[in-house]
């Protein structure tokens, strides 16, 4: 019975951690979120008895990805206010229609799954941890077809990805459980890289549109 | 075992040079005329080697597998080494032009390697055996003919070279197609092995019957069949060596030859009638041939006239062909040599009094007889041989084309033969009078456009020799008709291979 | 089809022996590249020097196999991962030597002359190439599905970390929206992956083919894979990001992602559809459909670019279709035709990968010499600097695919697997697909002849980069005619069935 419990309330504390880290409008204040959702999903996986993966989410996915976002945003332990451009910077989201009609793909998606998944999902094994994995892919996606920024986009791709795992690891039975973990660490690995590389990119654009700014400015003063 | 690689030495001997001439510096025009003049030296040798080869009877084929089902072929006949021969023979004349004509003029290494190639390939359509080979040949020389062709590189050239790439690209994928679907249908067909479609039996003939009009179409490209003919008036705005040989040996006739292949060793001549292609063949022609005549009459210009005139008798090989009986066949063939002697003298002549005395109109020909009296002679022989008086070549050709035209139970085709005769005679007849008998320049009245008195005689030797030469070759092909390995005989050998086997 | 792929049922442990190769193949180049980033070499020849040790392992692993495809199994902990090296893998990892080779032995004098690239930025590049050959290798080889997500996504990120290596704005943007496509394209592959997982259990490919049913998950599971690897290979509605991204890259570098790196998600596709579902024709006809957009839209765009780097990455485009085409002449059509297109579609992607990266190469000669990048101030060219343009050119012959050329043989053997099937739509695509490829290509040669150029000032090319391209463009045209020797090879070990 406390099992079922704390399913329960790790299945909707990481989708409300996943919807916050989502459509947060203010973004370092979203990247916060996301380190808290990546240590709930830590949390889930040493709860399911998988303390590797555990282990890996914590030092992948919260610690290090959390950082980079953070550097990308300019945010440091040495400078306490965002210096990046972006820190500031609120999402003006799409007007509600809009909005609605962008959740379209996500759902059609989901109902795609979900017809694949009919019969599959029913003989294995948690059927809360497959409609969480659901949900998150639903969020993420949606909120990938909603903004155009980059770091939303990297957040979004890091919320299906979990959303991905979580699905497969409640597909995969004790069999097949290595294969499942060689997949998600590789993917772990992956979706780190690439925040990274995406971080480490933003930064570098910032540094040349400053620059090229500056040259700009001081153009404007010779004139 | 060394006879086998004959072929292959003769298109390499073509191919190497090309490399060789690229590799040069651009300055050094001694050591490349050299190795141009010995490659098609050593050409016109092998070619002949293999003449005398045949006649006793020897075999020299050479294939190695390309992919499954298409093997690359080179095999020599008696239709390839005619074609061979022309093309060697007048490699020779050509090159000796061109290294005249182009002397000081910016490009020449370019130029000669990309001649070079086109010859290779033309060597290559020669003899190749299957319609693979003809094919990999047929492309190439498209590649190689256009940086001839956009030489000069006016706004005019280029402008050129693109329609002429538009039409022989088109021409050569549709004839890619055409081959393709021929390997899926039978396989892999060797020249000469006719019996294999003859085999096929009556269910495949519509299809055949569509096959023949898609490769016909890829070849009527370069044959200039009307309505395809629209690139060749164009391309004259390439170097007068160009324009020669492409009129007289490369594109032109490449596309006529492998339309000769595919009626007699591809498709056979007896499938073709039996299919009714040849009466398409027939039509085809014809309104080429008058149609060329027409629109030839109302050139002023020197060049685009000749290149008229080249559209309607490329298609008397096409009609000699197309007519059903030995004499037919005998006139098409020889007329694939004939032609091509008559017409590059023709092209020598226009860009000799281009080159001398700047003359590109015909109205500006006024007596150059008297100032160029070789250059005009030469004119005056292949333009007779052209309209069809004895005894130069191309009288051969029409004799046998009327004969042909009886044989075959065709008698109207001898009235188009007439008319387009006169209408011969209306285009080539006025300039020869211009050049002998109208007052002009030499005789004190007005002056040249831009006279440039370029040698000791009466213009650079290296353009007068080949012209004196080619012209020779045509008076003496009509002259010796009968001898042995004259072009006439040679047709006769294959016609004879043809109708009795 | 399995066979043809090597996928033999009846997989065997590595031995030892086997192991060194299949280790050397993959490893080699990892250690050269570290090797080269710490040596950071300035002329070529150390290159070549060093470039032929992973050719020699690749020689070795072909003696392993001896002639028969195999199926090795190699544990790693309670995992075991499969490798599968038979002539399709062996001549697709001597088609990534050879071009990676050509590319590196480029790289050195590029980067001293053209780039001026920082020394630290230039360090990096090395170790990079090394893994994307070794990721490369591992895609080639990998026969189940944990190798290949693997070896893809080390792929795409050794590709954007290429990509950015300019660290110029333009390179940059297009790096960012590259990194985010093939992030998207990996979540795709790995959500496919699951549900391939939870439905059978396995991710061997040998394995799936027998367990795999039709069914929606498989139909789902197959469009997921699909979609994720189109994306990465720029097939035709997902192609948009390819052309900022090759005009951007350092040029060995666009060289080495239009010849390899888009074909390996390429591979990936056409490999998993024959696994999983070898006879749902309609589907394939749907990607025959994107197929002959791709060769159209990608042509008229190509027609229609400015630059040379962007007319050659829409060339890619059109070219893809190309291969895409293999789709409908694979999946679900009879043996004979099979067998002829099998070996069109993979000379099809040799040579368009010989072709392209010569052309690339060549083409960075060409704005090296002008320092410009527009076609239009090509003018001149043929003269100045014949032998660039001869690469060019010779390329392009095999590009467009005209005999003798190895894009000639490649179209021959399509054109007579769409007659055979009798899907004659495919042949009406490919002629267009020539049409517009010669109408782009001669544009450049139509510049190039112009005569009454301003003569502006050239920079000297130096000798090695025009040797480089004009070999590779040589092995285009003169592989042609000889096309038996890989098509044999493609045969030789274990490719008969």
């Amino acid at each position: 019975m406390p099992s079922l419990l704390m399913e329960i309330l790790l299945v909707a504390s990481l989708l409300l951690l996943g919807a916050l880290t989502l459509f947060n409008r203010h973004l370092v204040r979203a990247c916060t979120w996301f380190v808290l959702f990546a240590l709930t999903v830590s949390f889930s996986w040493w709860w399911m008895g998988f303390p590797w993966l555990a282990s890996i989410e914590l030092l992948l996915g919260a610690v290090l990805t959390g950082a980079f976002l953070f550097h990308a945003l300019g945010v440091g332990p040495t400078a306490k206010r965002p210096s990046g451009l972006l820190a500031g910077w609120h999402d003006h989201p799409p007007p509600r229609g809009r909005a609605l009609m962008r959740l379209l793909p996500a759902l059609a998606m989901l109902a795609m799954l979900g017809l694949a998944l009919e019969d599959l999902a029913e003989g294995r094994a948690s059927v809360a941890l497959w409609s969480c994995g659901m949900g998150l892919l639903g969020l993420g996606l949606w909120a990938f077809a909603l903004h155009r920024h980059l770091i939303r986009r990297l957040l979004g791709f890091n919320v299906i990805g979990t959303g991905i795992f979580l699905i497969l690891v409640s597909l995969a039975d004790e069999t097949e459980r290595a294969a499942a973990h060689g997949l998600i660490i590789t993917g772990l690995v992956v979706a780190m890289l690439g925040t990274a590389l995406g971080a480490l990119l933003i930064r570098r654009l910032e540094a040349l549109e400053a620059q090229h700014g500056r040259q700009h400015a001081a153009g404007g003063h010779a004139i | 075992m060394s006879q086998a690689w004959l072929p292959v030495i003769a298109l390499a001997a073509s191919l190497l040079v090309v490399p060789v001439i690229f590799a040069l510096p651009e300055r050094a025009w001694r050591a490349r005329a050299v190795v141009n003049l010995g490659a098609a030296l050593f050409k016109l040798l092998m070619v002949i080697v293999m003449v005398f080869g045949l006649y006793q009877g020897r075999d020299y084929s050479f294939r190695f597998t390309v992919v499954e089902g298409a093997s690359f072929l080179l095999q020599v006949d008696a239709m390839g080494l005619m074609f061979a021969g022309l093309s060697a023979l007048l490699w020779l004349a050509t090159t000796a032009y061109a290294i005249g004509y182009l002397e000081d003029s910016p490009n020449r290494k370019r130029f000669f390697g990309f001649f070079g190639l086109c010859i290779a390939s033309t060597v290559g359509i020669a003899l190749a055996g299957n319609l693979f080979t003809f094919l990999l040949f047929y492309e190439m020389l498209t590649l190689s003919t256009y940086p001839l062709v956009v030489h000069r590189g006016h706004p005019a050239a280029l402008r050129a070279g693109t329609i002429y790439l538009r039409y022989t690209l088109t021409g050569g994928l549709v004839l890619l197609l055409g081959v393709v679907a021929m390997h899926v249908l039978v396989g892999d067909v060797s020249f000469g092995q006719r019996e294999m479609l003859a085999d096929l039996g009556p269910d495949a003939h519509p299809m055949l019957i569509v096959l023949f009009v898609v490769l016909l179409m890829g070849l009527g490209v370069k044959a200039a069949l009307v309505p395809l003919h629209g690139w060749l008036p164009r391309a004259m705005v390439a170097p007068a060596p160009v324009s020669a040989l492409l009129h007289a040996v490369a594109v032109v006739k490449a596309g006529a030859f492998g339309i000769v292949r595919l009626v007699y060793d591809v498709y056979g001549i007896g499938l073709s009638h039996e299919l009714g292609l040849l009466s398409l063949l027939t039509g085809i022609a014809v309104v080429t041939i008058l149609y060329g005549s027409v629109r030839a009459l109302s050139q002023q210009e020197l060049k685009p006239r000749l290149a008229f005139s080249t559209v309607s008798q490329v298609s008397y090989i096409i009609l000699g062909i197309s007519l059903f009986g030995p004499f037919g066949t005998i006139a098409g063939l020889s007329h694939l040599l004939h032609q091509g002697l008559m017409k590059v003298t023709l092209f020598y002549c226009a860009g000799n009094y281009a080159e001398e005395l700047g003359i590109h109109r015909i109205d500006e020909l006024d007596g150059a007889g008297r100032r160029m009296p070789m250059t005009s002679l030469a004119f005056t022989v292949a333009a007779l041989g052209m309209i069809g008086m004895p005894p130069v070549a191309g009288f051969i050709t029409k004799w046998y084309l009327g004969m042909g035209a009886l044989q075959s139970g065709m008698p109207w085709v001898i009235v188009v033969l007439v008319a387009s005769s006169l209408l011969n005679a209306a285009y080539f007849l006025p300039i020869v009078h211009r050049l002998w008998f109208r007052p002009g320049p030499a005789h004190g009245r007005g002056r040249w456009p831009e006279e440039r008195n370029l040698g000791r005689f009466e213009t650079s030797t290296w353009l007068l020799l080949p012209t004196a030469a080619t012209a020779m070759f045509s008076l003496a092909t009509g002259l010796l008709a009968g001898v042995a390995f004259s072009p006439l005989d040679l047709a006769i050998f294959m016609a004879n291979g043809e109708y009795r086997p | 089809m399995i066979e043809r792929l090597g996928l033999v049922s009846n997989a065997l442990p590595a031995q030892a022996e086997e192991l060194a190769a299949l280790g050397g193949v993959l490893g080699l180049p990892l250690l050269l590249g570290l090797l080269g980033g710490l040596a950071r070499p300035a002329r070529g020849w150390p290159v070549a020097v060093v470039g032929v040790l992973p050719l020699l392992a690749l020689g070795w692993l072909f003696l392993q196999v001896a002639g028969e495809g195999r199926v090795w199994t190699v544990p790693l902990g309670p995992l075991s991962l499969y490798w599968r090296v038979n002539g399709l893998a062996l001549l697709m990892l001597l088609l990534t030597q050879a071009i990676l080779l050509a590319s590196a032995l480029y790289a050195p004098t590029y980067l001293r002359v053209d780039v001026q690239a920082p020394a630290r930025r230039q360090a990096w590049f090395w170790p990079l190439l090394g893994l994307l050959a070794t990721s490369l290798s591992l895609i080639w080889l990998a026969a189940d599905l944990l190798l290949l997500y693997f070896g893809l996504e080390l792929m795409g990120l050794v590709a954007v970390g290429l990509m950015l290596l300019p660290g110029k704005a333009d390179a940059l943007v297009a790096g960012l929206r590259y990194l985010l496509l093939a992030l998207i394209g990996s979540l795709a592959f790995l959500l496919g992956i699951a549900l391939l997982l939870g439905a059978w259990g396995r991710l061997d490919l040998a394995g799936l083919t027998e367990a795999a049913e039709p069914g929606p998950l498989l139909w789902v599971a197959v469009a997921l894979l699909s979609a994720g690897l189109l994306l990465k290979a720029a097939a035709f509605p997902l192609h948009a990001w390819l052309a900022p991204v090759h005009a951007a890259a350092w040029t060995p570098i666009s060289a080495l992602h239009a010849g390899l790196v888009i074909k390996a998600s390429f591979f990936i596709a056409l490999q998993l559809w024959l696994v999983l579902t070898p006879r749902s024709a309609p589907a394939a006809w749907l990607v025959g459909g994107l197929a002959a957009a791709a060769v159209v839209w990608g042509g008229v765009m190509a027609w229609r670019a400015a630059k040379l780097k962007d007319m050659l990455a829409w060339s890619t485009v059109s070219q893809l279709g190309y291969l895409l085409l293999g789709f409908p002449l694979l999946v679900g059509t009879d043996s004979t035709v099979a067998a002829v297109a099998w070996e069109g579609t993979w000379l099809q992607l040799a040579a368009h990968g010989i072709a392209k990266a010569a052309m690339f190469l060549a083409a960075g000669n060409l704005v090296l010499a002008t320092g410009k990048s527009h076609l239009r101030e090509l003018a001149g060219a043929s003269r100045r600097f014949p032998l660039a343009l001869l690469s060019f050119g010779i390329a392009a012959i095999s590009l467009v695919g005209l005999p003798p050329s190895m894009g000639f043989t490649a179209k021959w053997l399509l054109l007579n697997a769409a007659l055979m099937a009798g899907q004659w739509i495919w042949l009406a695509v490919l002629a267009a697909g020539t049409l517009l490829s010669a109408a782009y290509v001669f544009r450049v040669f139509r510049y190039s002849f112009v005569e009454d150029a301003p003569s502006l000032d050239f920079r000297p090319v130096p000798w090695s980069m025009d040797a480089v391209a004009l070999v590779l463009a040589l092995a285009s045209l003169l592989l042609g005619l000889v096309a038996e020797w890989p098509l044999s090879l493609l045969r030789a070990a274990g490719g008969e069935s």
